[in-house]
């Protein structure tokens, strides 16, 4: 089948006389890989390469009362066991590098694992199989604790604290909240002013990225104090970092080569690997290599995080959808690595691509005793656009209006205020309703088939609510927001609330001219000034998570 | 700890080494055994390969198929006496693992893989072990004790299965995710011979349902003596997962196959096509 496309569509945003875009162009790797030549991180052969193998725990949550690896340490082939006291800095998380979050995942676990698989003790040996044997040798005496698998139960008092960085088991946002928070208009108004209201529960299960290459890495020395990695990583910067940051090493002595990567759709940008390999190569001073294999790669290596949403909207008799409150879970796993910022980047796609005067969302980033969720594909917005699409069938149902019709009634427009207050530029749900629904020969009615989304949106659909109701549920004490990346001191309790503004200090954002200020000191009765109309033209493309400076 | 390769010649000489030692494993097409070595599995250190040539072959015993235990997937889809359990060898694994795995090996394999020891238990199969315990059992015996540790030294030597008088007596369906090459949610293997119109001697058999394969008993009991008809077929298919519960792994819950069970087994008796 070939590709059509709707050039009539925008045809004056688009300059149509371009080189590469919107033509047909061939992967610089596909040649490589059809022949089967493309080098991958395992492909590089190192003379007296040592292999790295886990020791993991068997349990979901458990307590590390002794690790013993004397018999280990005694079998044939092993060069070297490695343990948490051996890292130089053994407590991270991923974001820390954007400064977003709190240290709280050590690269091997010594006082406690929380998630099935989690590493306790590392095994450097001649060969795999030397090292699977001599894992098989360690012996850890544990003491199982009672564990929690469930977003809900793990948000309850008294439930395990899974994380002991954030004891009520939710991530923190901003120093202050245990959600975060999305406040547009007021909800319960418009579920007031509402002639129906429709409710639904949707979630989703984690998913496994499943690459045909499992994550991995080979170190080895290099000249001038340096050392080389080849890693399969999608985000060979980051892996970097992070390296430098647990081996208290500067950046500049790790030389890492990336490139093909043999399958990675998010389930390779953790940094597992490389601060291992690296670790093994400065212990013993031989090439190291760490790769999971299949089994790891399934029950260890972090997968897309399951979800659960809640959806209240208010809905008027016309199909028009006048309020929609989001309350929504993501099960992070044992750690935090990259939940809490899917939860930003979704919080600011709320309520999907439609215009709804009122909207609200408390989302929760929530640990509990399962494999750590990454990124895949979307994180973020995949889950949430099943729920709210899912929901907007329900919704047709409900009120007996044709699916597409209501989504093309309620579609955001052209010059349209979104939730996260930022005008909406370049949409186009109503024309891919349009032509879905002619390629699928769905007859939709004349007034929805003329619908446009460069006509009737902005004016009054542009400006911001007169008034948007706040609240302080979920303020959290000892966090402080100054920095995402360290809590308070015992010495330095929040006694009295920090001045509203002090929220976004930290957040490293210059806001547009059209962002409104933070809402809490908004006077109800004075709205902004609509933004300028020529502030729109050179920010066409805004970034998903706001947080790109411009 | 390397592992260590023993090979024989002849059929008594594996079967001996391999009870005289506990850690030792019998390599058949090395599927399931060579996955255990690569994963390190501390439980064996010695593997037993067999290169006698009767080991591989089918021969017809008077109504019954003589399958050596290491003939492969592949060999039997080829046979053309062994028609009758091509449909079921056919579906096993991909062309490279039906070229490696064999029947003996089948006998042992766990979970959701063993379609062809489905087949078997419905047809009413006798399993021959080899060596100075040398003896015959019916394949629901030796399934029954299968997991019990009783076989782990023993070698099976061949299979003995009767052939359908009728071919259209036996039918085969296997449920999975992953089309083609996908392992098992269930299997469901049906003999079902008709005498005068009515079922007579009915045996029904179920894989990755529980530890083993194991049969329907009481679907059995409902067809019995019954014309395969659509009333008939509705009280065997409500009574699927009668004294029977179902295994809750990575493909489907304990729920889930209770539930459609029935639904395969309608369609399978019903001669549906899926």
């Amino acid at each position: 089948m070939s590709i059509e496309f709707r050039k009539e569509y925008f045809a004056d945003e688009r300059d149509d006389n371009l080189n590469e875009v919107g033509k047909p162009t061939q992967r610089q790797d596909a040649l490589g890989h059809v022949t089967g030549r493309s080098p991958y991180f395992d492909d590089h052969l190192f003379d007296g390469l040592l292999h790295i193998r886990c020791v993991r725990s068997p349990h979901h949550h458990a307590r590390i009362r002794r690790i013993d690896t004397s018999e280990a340490e005694r079998m044939p082939g092993v060069v070297r066991i490695i343990t948490g006291k051996d890292v130089p800095h053994n407590l991270n998380t991923l974001l820390s590098l954007l400064d977003f979050g709190l240290d709280d995942e050590p690269l091997l676990s010594d006082k406690k694992v929380a998630y099935k698989g989690e590493p306790v003790a590392a095994v450097v040996a001649e060969t795999e199989r030397a090292a699977r044997d001599a894992v098989a040798k360690v012996r850890v005496d544990w003491e199982e604790l009672p564990a929690v698998f469930d977003v809900e139960e793990a948000v309850k008092p008294g439930a395990p604290v899974v994380n002991e960085v954030y004891p009520k088991n939710l991530f923190v946002y901003h120093g202050r909240y245990d959600h975060q928070k999305l406040r547009y208009g007021d909800v319960e108004a418009g579920f007031r002013q509402a002639d129906r209201i429709i409710e639904g529960r949707y979630q989703m299960s984690p998913i496994e990225q499943a690459p045909t290459e499992t994550c991995g890495a080979i170190a080895a020395p290099e000249t001038n104090d340096r050392y080389v990695v080849y890693t399969s990583t999608q985000a060979l910067f980051f892996s970097l970092d992070t390296t430098s940051k647990l081996l208290k090493t500067p950046s500049n002595r790790l030389h890492f080569i990336g490139g093909t990567v043999g399958g990675g759709f998010g389930g390779k940008v953790d940094s597992l690997h490389e601060p291992m390999a690296v670790l093994g190569t400065m212990l013993t001073g031989r090439p190291c290599k760490y790769i999971f294999d299949r089994e790891e790669e399934m029950q260890v290596g972090a997968p897309r995080g399951a979800e659960r949403w809640y959806l209240k909207d208010g809905v008027m008799n016309d199909g028009r959808i006048v309020a929609r409150k989001f309350v929504g879970y993501f099960d992070s796993g044992a750690y935090t690595r990259l939940s809490s910022y899917a939860i930003i980047k979704g919080v600011g796609h709320l309520p999907g691509p439609y215009t709804i005067p009122n909207v609200y969302a408390d989302v929760y980033c929530v640990f509990t005793n399962r494999t750590p969720a990454t990124a895949m594909r979307g994180f973020g917005i995949t889950g949430v656009d099943f729920a709210i699409e899912a929901h907007m069938d329900k919704v047709a149902h409900e009120v007996g209006i044709d699916p597409i019709e209501l989504r093309i009634l309620n579609a955001y427009r052209d010059g349209d205020m979104k939730a996260h207050r930022r005008l909406a530029k370049n949409t186009a749900l109503i024309e891919c309703c349009q032509v879905a629904a002619e390629k699928a020969k769905w007859p939709i009615s004349q007034a929805a088939s003329q619908a446009s989304s460069l006509r009737d949106g902005g004016g009054e659909r542009g400006r911001l609510p007169a008034h948007t109701a706040t609240d302080q549920n979920g303020l959290v004490t000892g966090f402080t927001a100054q920095s995402y990346a360290k809590k308070s001191r015992a010495t330095q309790p929040s006694a009295t609330p920090p001045p509203q503004m002090a929220r976004h200090e930290s957040a490293p954002v210059t806001p547009r001219v059209e962002q409104p200020r933070p809402q809490p000191v908004q006077p109800a009765s004075a709205p902004p000034p609509p933004p300028a109309a020529t502030e729109q033209r050179h920010t066409r493309f805004s970034s998903i998570s706001g947080l790109r400076r411009r | 700890m390397p592992v260590k390769v023993e090979t024989y010649d002849r059929v008594e000489e594996a079967a001996r080494a391999l009870s005289a030692s506990r850690s030792a494993r019998f390599l058949g097409g090395g599927t399931l055994v060579m996955r255990a070595v690569n994963a390190g599995d501390q439980s064996f250190d010695t593997i037993i390969r067999l290169r006698d040539p009767d080991f591989r072959t089918i021969r017809m015993q008077g109504d019954g198929l003589v399958i050596g235990a290491g003939v492969t997937m592949a060999a039997l889809v080829a046979n053309r006496d062994a028609a009758f359990l091509a449909t079921v060898a056919r579906v096993i694994g991909g062309p490279a693992i039906r070229n490696m795995a064999t029947v003996g090996g089948n006998l042992f394999a766990s979970g959701n893989y063993g379609d062809l020891a489905v087949a078997l238990l419905a047809l009413g199969a006798t399993v021959q072990l080899a060596g100075s315990g040398s003896r015959s059992m019916p394949i629901d015996e030796f399934l029954r004790d299968r997991d019990r540790d009783r076989h782990a030294t023993s070698l099976v030597q061949s299979v003995t299965v009767p052939r359908p008088r009728d071919p259209a007596a036996f039918r085969f369906t296997k449920v999975s995710r992953v089309k083609p090459k996908g392992v098992s949610l269930m299997s469901i293997a049906a003999l079902l011979p008709q005498s005068g119109g009515r079922v007579q001697g009915a045996r029904v058999a179920y894989g990755a349902m529980g530890p083993t394969p194991l049969r329907a008993i009481a679907v059995e009991r409902a067809l019995e003596g019954q014309a395969l008809d659509a009333a008939a077929i509705d009280r065997a298919a409500a009574l699927a997962v009668e004294g029977i519960a179902p295994p809750t792994d990575a493909l489907a819950s304990s729920w889930y196959r209770a539930e459609v069970a029935g639904v395969h087994l309608k369609r399978l008796l019903a001669g549906e096509r899926r």
